[in-house]
């Protein structure tokens, strides 16, 4: 996994645990479709589709 | 001097419980200097040593982005913070640990606690507190916060720190950024250390890793260096070479190097735990964020604290009412009449009431709102509405002050305090004084009810309230373009587990939010009504003819020996007349007459009405609170506002529809009026105390009064252009 935001965004996403090789899981959407939530490092985190944009994932099973 | 501990974890991790139980009901909140971050400070005694506890904004970080991290950066750098009690939830260990990376190159002697150590056990965590202590360096406690367990043990061992018993348990320990960042950091360090007033003023590794990452306030504070230049030009070398080396830019690096450093600790000291999907939390959000249950649940939710709120506070907020009135026209009855009386009873116990009719209400609606962030369920609410919310440019923990301000726009302000960011929360508290609150309904139901049938006038009350939440989504989107052009700050929020919170922390956050209020809202609130008494009464109470004059008229009517009812009666048309008298003739009458022409083209458009001044003492009285202006109105008119039995219309607007010149459509534009010319008193206290400037409480008056004015000039020329009158 890597974060390909930058400015606050960036840096806020890598103090929640957003580093290279983190898991995530996105558990749900929100019953509007946005933000999403997402289980990173055993907790639990709610996320706009705009700033997970940026998030670059691959699908591990 | 007591030795002072500063608290500091993530938010939910328990911190303010902690803080709860250490000091009990001995501490005290105000606001951080300069910031509206609110500031709690208490004191205890143990074992013949006292201490003082600060609690510090919960934050994930100390990179000082945030209005909260920034408070809390500074205040522990301060040198007046002698140890650093650094707060962990147990059961998210990992997370938790990235702050204490921060800490812990502050440099300063360190307590860990590991707070809901319950919770993490029943997840089947386990800590090998020794090897954590090892790892830390410092002092390692488990705590069971809302059970208080653990807590006197905390307070010994924070007592025997203050003693300098313990102090062999703290020693510096540093995280291990790999070898070139430290390679790096040296270098930057070096450069600091030139400068020796700055590498006083904080750790020169603590300021370098600021640096590297690109933090605003390490920025600003290798700005004031003299070296800054040769600190700046290192940092970007530093950061250059790294970027080129590994591959990845510096704040990504050290990132990952805290994370290592709490992965690697968590890896030696912890269990993991066992996966239980069918947890606690997981099954409330099965159902409490559902696809389609989630929105229904949080209706049923936000209308079961807006009724306990409004409609079982108004109770106690009746009473209040009621007992002032009483004393009010215990002590007219009591007291000649004459310009101090009317200074007691037309100034003082209606400004004192006006302050403490808000209490039980704010209490209660703050005692629902803290219910649902212990919980854990704002963040749910927050996460169903968010998307709606952000196409308002707003948040999603916005929603609950905008409906909570259709009740009364005071609590409501105050409940933007659980918005993290200062823009958000900002623009918020700007836009909820246009909610449609329920003192202005009892204007509308007056306006409306004279001048419309009964299903228009519903319309029109209707209308009202979609006006004021329209205006308000639109006026957020404006402020948000116009004033804060940067980007809306990031939704990243955690949702936290459900918890059952603790009464304490409840109660204590009640009482703590009424007794602000009070202190700080309600010398405002106070000063303004007096300030509009004063405006209203005078000079015409002063008036020793008029005085006199009323006092001979009284005696005559006793003197008649009536039936009780209509001496009654007779008083109190006498008392009306000479209110009225003393209002037409006041200052406000006067500022009316000088104001009028401005409002004309809106209450007066084809110059018809000799008497649109006295719709302005009504407004100007309006400003303590809405609901007076209709009790304004009946003085002015000298008509009573309460409605005889087996008729429609109450005397007063009765007065209003014959005499009062308005037609339907300029009572509609009054009404429009009224719903945005300017929040109320108690409101714009509260917008001064939150907002934390006069500039933000002008401003909404201000905007407040332009807005207003234009739409009800809109829907006067609208109207007309239509064909009404």
């Amino acid at each position: 996994m890597r974060v390909q935001a930058h400015g606050s965004i960036r840096q806020r996403l890598l103090e929640m645990g957003f580093i290279r090789g983190a898991r995530l899981k996105v558990e749900k959407l929100a019953p509007l479709g946005d933000p999403m939530e997402l289980v990173i490092k055993g907790y639990h985190l709610s996320l706009r589709r705009e700033e997970s944009g940026c998030i670059l994932v691959q699908r591990v099973a | 001097m007591p030795l002072v501990v500063a608290l500091a974890g993530n938010p939910n991790c328990g911190k303010t419980t902690l803080f709860n139980a250490l000091t009990g009901a001995r501490h005290h909140v105000g606001n951080w200097p300069g910031v509206t971050v609110e500031r709690r400070s208490g004191t205890f005694e143990c074992d013949g040593v006292d201490l003082e506890v600060v609690d510090l904004p919960g934050t994930y970080s100390l990179a000082a982005r945030s209005e909260d991290e920034r408070v809390a950066a500074q205040a522990l750098a301060s040198p007046e913070v002698d140890l650093v009690l650094n707060v962990l939830d147990a059961s998210n260990l990992e997370r938790n640990l990235y702050l204490t990376t921060q800490l812990l190159e502050l440099g300063k002697p360190m307590v860990f606690v590991l707070n809901m150590i319950d919770d993490a056990e029943r997840r089947g965590i386990r800590v090998d507190q020794g090897a954590m202590e090892e790892l830390l360096g410092g002092p390692v406690l488990a705590t069971i916060g809302n059970r208080e367990e653990g807590i006197a043990a905390l307070k010994a061992l924070l007592a025997s720190l203050a003693r300098g018993e313990a102090a062999a348990r703290c020693r510096p320990v540093a995280v291990d950024y790999g070898h070139d960042v430290e390679g790096e950091l040296r270098k930057i360090e070096g450069e600091i250390r030139r400068d020796e007033t700055l590498a006083a003023t904080m750790p020169a590794r603590w300021l370098a890793l600021q640096l590297l990452e690109g933090s605003p306030a390490g920025r600003q504070a290798a700005e004031e260096s003299h070296a800054r230049e040769a600190i700046g030009q290192q940092v970007s070398r530093s950061a250059a070479f790294l970027e080129r080396h590994l591959g990845q830019d510096a704040s990504t690096l050290v990132a990952e190097g805290r994370y290592g450093f709490a992965h690697g600790l968590v890896k030696e000291v912890a269990t993991a735990p066992v996966e239980d999907r069918k947890s606690m939390t997981a099954r409330l959000d099965a159902i409490l964020t559902h696809r389609y249950l989630g929105i229904p649940i949080f209706i049923v939710i936000l209308g079961l604290v807006y009724s306990v709120s409004f409609i079982l506070g108004q109770i106690p907020q009746n009473w209040i009412a009621e007992g002032f009135k009483a004393l009010g026209s215990t002590a007219a009855r009591h007291l000649p009449p004459g310009e101090l009386t009317s200074l007691l009873v037309d100034g003082v116990i209606p400004g004192v009431s006006a302050v403490i009719v808000f209490v039980p209400v704010i209490m209660i609606l703050m005692g629902c709102i803290a219910f649902m962030e212990d919980t854990g369920y704002m963040a749910r609410a927050a996460f169903i509405m968010d998307r709606l919310m952000h196409v308002m440019g707003l948040h999603g923990k916005s929603f609950i002050p905008l409906i909570m301000g259709s009740g009364c726009n005071v609590p409501a302000i105050q409940a933007s305090r659980t918005i993290e960011s200062r823009q958000d929360r900002l623009i918020t508290i700007l836009v909820t004084p246009l909610v449609s609150c329920s003192a202005r309904l009892q204007v509308y139901i007056v306006i409306a009810g004279t001048f419309f049938t009964p299903f228009k006038a519903a319309m029109a009350i209707v209308a009202m309230h979609f006006l004021g939440l329209g205006l308000a989504v639109l006026m957020a989107r404006l402020l948000r373009s116009a004033m804060f052009s940067g980007p809306s700050s990031p939704f990243v929020m955690e949702l936290p587990p459900y918890r059952l919170p603790v009464l304490k922390s409840t109660v204590i956050h009640m009482w703590e939010k009424g007794s602000l209020f009070l202190t700080r809202a309600g010398t405002t609130i106070f000063a303004g009504a007096t300030l509009v008494w004063f405006l209203s009464r005078f000079p015409g109470t002063a008036n020793p003819q008029w005085t006199q004059e009323y006092v001979q008229q009284r005696q005559a009517v006793l003197a008649l020996h009536l039936p009780q009812a209509e001496a009654a009666g007779r008083l109190r048309a006498l008392k009306l007349a000479r209110e009225s008298r003393i209002v037409n003739s006041s200052f406000a009458a006067r500022i009316g007459k000088e104001v009028a022409p401005v409002l004309q083209p809106i209450l007066d458009p084809y110059h018809r009405r000799p008497e649109a001044w006295k719709d302005v003492i009504a407004l100007t009285a309006g400003f303590v609170a809405k609901e007076i202006v209709v009790s304004t109105m009946a003085v002015i008119h000298q008509a009573s506002n309460q409605t005889r039995p087996g008729e429609r219309l109450s005397p007063l607007q009765q007065a209003l529809k014959d005499h009062s010149g308005l037609t339907p459509l300029t009572a509609l534009a009054f009404m429009v009026f009224t719903l945005i010319y300017t929040p109320c008193l108690g409101t714009v206290a509260m917008i001064r105390r939150e907002a934390g400037s006069w500039g933000w409480a002008g401003f909404s008056i201000a905007y407040g009064l332009v807005l207003g004015w234009g739409l009800a000039w809109l829907t006067v020329v609208a109207g007309h252009w239509l064909g009404f009158a």
